[in-house]
């Protein structure tokens, strides 16, 4: 088990409620709102050149470091995401194969995974740090033990963010479809004011392998997130709204096994 | 933070297999870039892995993959240290924290072509066992018997450097008693072509700090790393530095304030002076932009005396690969006592006034800083010392 940290924000973006505030209230977009992600954590050059699942992760980011009454210039941010930029590379590859033209340098130059924390660096002109990484069904645990890992040596607090476009339907064509999710937390050491929950993660299999506290449920999810691999964060974030307090799984049993214990 | 205690390292680039044989290339100053294995309509030297590599187990046959063969083979030559690990620690207790930059790429695109080509995937591509950077992890875990915290770092160029700051965050924070890091990378189409697009290749060998240098060289290849709580380390990582330009997406700064930055941070968090650094294995991609620009930070940090080579003119730039292998160039350099010689045709850049030896140099060095700078503006220094 880690060590016990504070949660002293949250974000949100899924199709049809653009922040954590409006999925508490169940408060959906009207219509005539824009359906889109706004890209909020970026300036107006750096959203234009962000993807649709970066400017998601931008909007989470911004609701959470809001929240959490954070710098945005010197707290560090953690992107995790399993696929990534899958929906640029695809246009690459159609651009090399099927439309047989010339690479475009800009698409190429975010086709990286770390496009949206580079942008969101260059945006909020934080010269810290940033990392992005992945972990299949397991980003949500890795991305926030990562998180963790930094507050053991000496960060105050960072944010943990994690994003999954809609799954490329060609590559993963007799694979379950997901939509686009984003979510974030801030993470700060304890005692933290103002903290909305605390948590630790729990390696699978950990402490005899039973969970230290009741079990969470899964949050009632919209049925095209399900198969999100970052669902899990999105259950920790549901479960810190409503206040629950227990043991949740952070992979929806598609990953290993690593559990968010909320007190 | 104490020091990361590295028991052990393996290496594979296209200067060949082992830590022998690049010890051997590197001493003799030979160059493994040469001609490109993939048919490409523009002209470009890497440093392709010639190496075979060996198949995965039957079991793992799913997610054979060039990138997963590659871990294979680094995993067979970490075997010893490893071993010893295991009858150690805890498997849940050993992390696998990776790098890299294309992942399962290059199987993606042959797949791709195929599909557009004809209208169907090849059978046997399977997106998760074989592109997502989750899938190589998995093949680490089951192929080592590590079973901690596995994730893998993509911050483009800088990505296997990270690791080994994560690893010594985990061990601070008890989560893990040790971890496989590095990273690995193979040539593909889609990046070679896209540093073609941004006229960032050079079309002979590239030459790194030269004044008539023409960009970069891709390359592919990996290094891992064994690094653990305690134990007989052959080198240590006593120093990290890791830090963001915060200037633009794929261009460095002008003035290397984000390497400067990151080159003080890993000498601060080693309690130690410019004074203390005997080499620097230069990030060196060969960009008119990143030399001059990583240049100016060095001079400012440590003057012109310190020696600087970039190895990428041996290895090519092999992108999230490129700071554990050039860490692991760093460590034979401590171990055995020579830097190799900075290759390349023509002469030094005047602009550039920092030490780039041309001919081996032999001697102590207890101190060896490596840089690796990244798209996205992400930079990280690892101070490599003597044991």
């Amino acid at each position: 088990m880690s060590a016990r940290v504070a949660i002293t924000g949250l974000g949100l973006y899924l199709d049809g409620f653009p922040s954590a505030a409006a999925w508490r209230e169940r408060a959906p977009q009207r219509e005539g709102e824009p359906q889109k992600p706004k890209g909020l954590a970026y300036d107006r050059v750096n959203r234009r050149r962000a993807s649709q699942m970066g400017r998601a992760l931008g909007d989470a980011v911004h609701e959470a470091m809001q929240r959490a009454d954070v710098d945005p210039v010197t707290t560090p941010v953690i992107v995790g995401s399993s696929i990534g930029e899958a929906s640029a590379m695809i246009g690459l590859l159609d651009q090399m194969w099927r439309e047989q033209e010339p690479m475009s340098p800009a698409v190429f130059t975010v086709s990286v995974h770390n496009a949206a924390s580079g942008l969101m660096s260059i945006s909020m002109k934080n010269k810290g740090f940033t990392t992005s990484i992945a972990a299949d069904y397991d980003t949500p645990a890795a991305t926030l033990l990562e998180g963790i890992g930094l507050l053991a040596t000496g960060q105050l607090a960072v944010v943990c963010a994690c994003a999954d476009e809609a799954s490329p339907k060609s590559l993963l064509e007799h694979a379950p479809h997901w939509d686009l999710l984003a979510g974030a937390v801030v993470l700060r050491r304890v005692p933290a004011k103002n903290a909305l929950a605390h948590l630790s993660v729990a390696a699978p299999g950990g402490e005899a392998g039973r969970p230290a506290a009741d079990p969470i449920p899964p949050a009632d999810i919209p049925a095209a997130l399900d198969h999100n691999p970052q669902a899990g964060l999105f259950d920790l974030i549901d479960a810190v709204l409503r206040g629950d307090r227990g043991s949740l799984r952070l992979d929806r049993g598609k990953g290993r096994g690593y559990r968010a214990e909320l007190s | 933070m104490p020091p990361l205690l590295v028991t052990g390292y393996s290496m594979l680039s296209g200067l060949g297999r082992g830590r022998e044989r690049h010890r051997e290339q590197l001493a003799a100053g030979r160059s493994g870039l040469g001609a490109c294995p993939i048919a490409l309509d523009f002209e470009t030297a890497v440093g392709a892995v010639r190496d075979e590599l060996p198949e995965l187990p039957a079991h793992l046959q799913p997610w054979s993959t060039r990138l997963a063969r590659m871990s294979y083979a680094l995993l067979q030559d970490l075997d010893e240290p490893l071993r010893r690990a295991r009858e150690k620690w805890r498997p849940e207790r050993i992390a696998v924290l990776l790098g890299t930059s294309t992942a399962g790429a290059e199987t993606t695109e042959v797949a791709y072509r195929q599909f557009v080509a004809g209208g169907a995937f090849p059978r046997d591509y399977d997106f998760q066992r074989q592109h997502t950077f989750g899938a190589v992890l998995s093949v680490v875990r089951e192929l080592s018997g590590a079973d901690g915290p596995s994730w893998m770092a993509s911050t483009a160029c800088t990505s296997s450097g990270k690791t080994f700051a994560t690893a010594q965050r985990l061990l601070a924070a008890d989560v893990i008693d040790a971890a496989i890091v590095g990273g690995l990378d193979t040539l593909c189409t889609m990046t070679l072509t896209g540093f073609h697009s941004l006229q960032a290749l050079d079309d002979k060998p590239c030459r790194p700090f030269r004044a008539n240098r023409g960009g970069i060289s891709i390359g592919e290849g990996g290094a891992f790393a064994l690094v653990e709580r305690d134990g007989e380390a052959r080198v240590l990582v006593e120093g990290i530095g890791e830090t963001s330009d915060a200037y633009h997406i794929s261009a460095p700064h002008p003035e290397g304030r984000g390497a400067e930055a990151a080159m003080r941070q890993a000498l601060a968090s080693a309690g130690r002076q410019p004074a203390d650094v005997d080499h620097i294995n230069a990030h060196g991609t060969g960009t008119r932009l990143n030399d001059i620009a990583e240049a100016k930070a060095i001079q400012r940090c440590f003057g012109t005396e310190v020696p600087c080579v970039s190895t990428k003119a041996y290895t090519g730039h092999t992108l999230g690969a490129a700071a554990a292998i050039e860490m692991a160039f760093a460590a034979l350099a401590i171990e055995e006592g020579f830097l190799p010689p900075a290759i390349g045709d023509g002469p030094i850049d005047p602009e550039i006034e920092v030490n780039i030896p041309t001919e081996k140099t032999t001697g102590t060095f207890d101190r060896v800083l490596s840089n690796s700078f990244a798209f996205g503006g992400n930079n990280v220094s690892l101070l490599v010392a003597k044991a």
